[in-house]
């Protein structure tokens, strides 16, 4: 009933005329973003984060950026599907059988699947987090600094080791976020460290400076080299409505891609981009004709579009209920949050319970939005790529230049800002994975400020996170997933060099 | 390659457009007010510089703005205010805190507490109140002391940060009694209290606007306060001294500074306009729910005010040798 009552009061917050239009502006936004390659939503969060200062509620704040977030989802599989272009990472697999749908001749029946797709599963994935965040939130209590601090460091491996990439330059990624984030005063004692006389570091690195530099300087420097070509599959999208065989087809794959995604999307280090490969692989093994798969199978688009809306969806239940972020992007939305003077953990829900379920609300608003947005408009958004980069880059720039200026109003920051982007332009070219980074920036004084309270409950013994059981739980499931991982890659190996 | 340095060439001659045309104006305050608040949001000095924030507009043309500034157990976001431009449009929420009165009688300090910031005007004193988790064993001081002693274990205690009024107030309960208390500490009030709502910790030490909602929540129960005389909203909570402890400290003043060097005027502005704030029924009204007494005080006033609290502070610390590492 609680949960009824905190729904419709949400409602009525996100109901309101300045709320509704900036879930519009972030689906608008995400959707864009989505659509246009090399900008993911991770990057266009970390350039609009200094907006939030302007934003007076912190509700309207946040539902902006999940609008950002979800919405990107959305528009991630149209280029996937029209171009061959993953327009976000969470869209790759899309490209497989998208991309020969479209070849086909069937670019609208892919696009709208895409689309329905993604509006069940968003909106499932938002049921579940209705129902069961509260559940969580009450359970979440029992998280004292030992189990905070194994879940931050399993939630750091796990976005390591899951995400795909090379092991080791994750590795190394987590260990130099780290090592930015101990720049600055010793969060205990108040000791300065790393800071080499500079006063400015004295404070440590600015998080936005860091995240606009990374992330979203970074891709605009590699895009700048590299002018996106692509060949066009198809200008002409045609009916969007998927056909009834169509419909048939895909309608369990939606729910699987939809209980993937949710799952995926709770475990820390998890979220849109892994749920969407697993759910692939899902749908190739249990499909009728596997055979189909990569020559245009509808399921191939369905399943891991539905995916990456639920996790992007349950993604935010770690982060309301926990306070832990899970990923980059909703590492920024954390930062977003404490900025507006609301630290997210167990008591989220009876402090701010506007914020809580405002954004909940707001999500199930920003969803039917998407659909309208994408379903009849589609055609529209896939003229986007055709905004010449040369025109986009320097407008992005300068905005960012601008936002690192206006946080603190020190030149420093506008210098830390280049670095921080040659240093994003230079991971990119030597394929490392800036995720880790950022997510291990953040959790970095929680790994460590957890670890040290912990051994002074201890009384300095380390098997305090090997006697508590959650803690233990969470140590013993990486640790699971971790041997899972390298027997498959031995299994691999072996079955590939016979 | 090119690009990237035609890129990053134009953004360098953007920065220095930036910084050409930040030149200020003329007439106090002819733009937003920054309040910095050194502690994560939540927390007692957070829950009193929104208060303020609120009010704020009422009194003058530009709105204040707060933000958090949180780490090194408060001395991050103050030295930042320290070392920002003097001229009133960045402030100090929370002068009077432990580590401004406290801190400096037990380590080294970046920056001289009371010679680089000038003193705007006090608002609050916060008392410090020890509470423990409803289910626990302990009542009451005695119940805690006996316990230790006949167990022979420390008493794990959550604390807002290190070296803050009430890790002092705390670290003193235990050499008064003869006891080890290990003070865990947050990056502030709230985190620290949740953490002793999970049952982490066996006690913990706050001020009434963190823990109030936890009591009448009965999630917490109160044993003892650590000032000279009871807090008025908790008026069955018996003090330390009460309980045969000698320990009464100041509690945690909490002030508004301005960098030192900030013109005259512009602190006879500040002042001035927290001086209505705090006389405004709203404003009164608020910290009546959040169990703060307004405490208000002139800029000469608070200065020194705020000598004899470091002194006194010093002396505890001397008295009962404690050391904070």
């Amino acid at each position: 009933m609680e949960t009824i009552g905190g729904l419709i009061s949400g409602f009525d917050i996100a109901l309101t005329p300045i709320n509704l239009l900036f879930a519009f502006i972030g689906a608008l936004v995400g959707t864009a973003i989505g659509v246009l390659p090399g900008l993911g939503p991770a990057a266009t969060i970390a350039l609009l984060l200094p907006a939030i200062y302007v934003v007076q509620e912190p509700v309207t704040a946040i539902i902006l950026m999940a609008g950002i977030f979800y919405g990107s989802m959305y528009g991630g599989s149209t280029t996937s599907i029209l171009l061959n272009l993953p327009g976000e990472a969470a869209s790759v697999v899309t490209c497989i059988d998208g991309y020969k749908m479209a070849k086909k001749g069937r670019a609208g029946a892919a696009l709208g699947i895409a689309a329905i797709g993604s509006f069940v599963a968003g909106t499932i994935g938002i049921l579940g987090m209705t129902l069961f965040a509260p559940a969580i939130a009450g359970f979440a209590l029992s998280f004292g600094p030992p189990e905070k601090f194994s879940l931050a460091v399993v939630g750091l491996l796990m976005a390591v080791t899951l995400s795909g990439h090379s092991i080791t330059k994750g590795l190394v990624m987590m260990a130099m976020g780290l090592l930015l984030a101990s720049v600055g005063l010793d969060p205990i004692s108040g000791k300065t460290r790393f800071s080499f006389g500079v006063i400015e570091l004295q404070s440590g690195f600015d998080f936005v400076t860091l995240a606009m530099g990374v992330f979203g300087l970074g891709e605009i420097f590699i895009g700048l080299e590299s002018a996106i070509k692509a060949e066009v599959a198809t200008t002409k999208v045609g009916s969007v409505w998927p056909t009834l065989k169509d419909w048939a087809e895909s309608r369990m794959a939606i729910l699987r891609g939809t209980l993937i995604g949710f799952f995926v999307g709770v475990i820390p280090g998890g979220g849109a981009v892994i749920s969407s490969l697993v759910s692939y692989a899902v749908e190739k093994k249990v499909a009728k004709h596997p055979e189909e798969f990569g020559e245009g199978a509808i399921e191939g688009v369905a399943g891991p579009e539905a995916a990456n809306n639920a996790a992007s969806s349950s993604s935010f239940i770690p982060l309301l209920t926990l306070g832990i972020p899970g990923n980059a992007s909703i590492a920024m939305i954390f930062a977003a949050l404490l900025i507006k003077g609301i630290t997210p953990g167990p008591f989220l829900i009876q402090e701010h319970p506007e914020v809580f379920w405002g954004v909940i609300a707001s999500m199930y608003l920003g969803n039917v939005m998407l659909l309208v947005l994408n379903l009849p408009l589609v055609g529209l958004w896939a003229q986007l790529t055709r905004v010449p980069f040369g025109i986009m880059a320097p407008v992005i720039i300068l905005f960012t230049v601008i936002g690192s200026y206006s946080i603190q109003g020190q030149a420093f920051d506008i210098y830390s800002l280049i670095g921080f982007g040659l240093f994003g332009y230079l991971l990119r070219k030597l394929k490392f994975e800036p995720g880790p980074l950022v997510l291990a920036f953040v959790l970095g004084p929680m790994v460590e400020q957890s670890m040290r309270q912990s051994l002074l409950i201890s009384g300095g013994h380390f098997s305090i996170f090997v006697t508590r059981p959650i803690s233990l739980a969470l140590i013993g499931l990486f640790a699971v997933l971790a041997v899972g991982q390298a027997a498959f890659l031995v299994y691999k190996k072996l079955s590939t060099t016979n | 390659m090119k690009r990237v340095i035609a890129a990053i060439a134009a953004i360098l001659f953007a920065s220095f457009l930036l910084t050409a045309a930040s030149t200020a104006a003329d007439v106090f305050p002819s733009k937003p007010i920054t309040g910095v608040v050194p502690f994560g949001p939540g927390g007692s000095t957070d829950i009193l510089a929104r208060t303020v924030e609120k009010v704020w507009p009422k009194y003058s043309t530009q709105p204040l703005v707060i933000v958090n500034k949180p780490g090194g157990g408060g001395v991050v976001g103050t030295e930042g205010v320290v070392r920002s431009k003097p001229d009133g449009y960045t402030l100090y929420f929370g002068y009077g805190s432990g580590h401004d009165v406290v801190m400096p009688s037990l380590q080294k300090m970046p920056y001289d507490t009371l010679k680089d910031l000038a003193p705007v005007a006090r608002l609050s004193i916060h008392s410090v109140v020890v509470v423990t988790g409803v289910n626990s064993q302990f009542n009451s001081v005695k119940d805690m002391v006996a316990w230790s002693k006949k167990e022979n274990k420390p008493i794990t205690t959550a604390v807002s940060v290190k070296a803050g009024a009430v890790d002092l107030a705390l670290t003193s309960l235990g050499k008064a009694a003869g006891i080890d208390i290990v003070t865990v500490p947050f990056t502030g009030g709230a985190e620290a209290t949740t953490a002793l709502a999970g049952g982490h910790l066996m006690i913990g030490g706050g001020h009434p606007s963190e823990i109030m909602s936890h009591i009448k929540a009965g999630r917490f129960k109160a044993i003892a306060v650590a000032l000279p005389e009871r807090d008025p909203s908790l008026p069955n909570v018996p003090t330390l001294r009460e309980q045969g402890i000698d320990v009464a400290t100041w509690g945690s003043i909490k002030g508004v500074a301005a960098p030192a060097g900030t013109p005259k005027e512009v602190i006879q502005y500040l002042e001035g306009t927290l001086k209505k704030v705090c006389e405004d029924p709203e404003f009164k009204k608020t910290m009546e729910n959040l169990s703060q007494p307004v405490m208000y005080q002139g800029s000469e006033e608070f200065g020194k005010f705020l000598q004899q609290a470091t002194a006194d502070y010093a002396a505890i610390i001397k008295r009962l040798n404690i050391k904070i590492d």
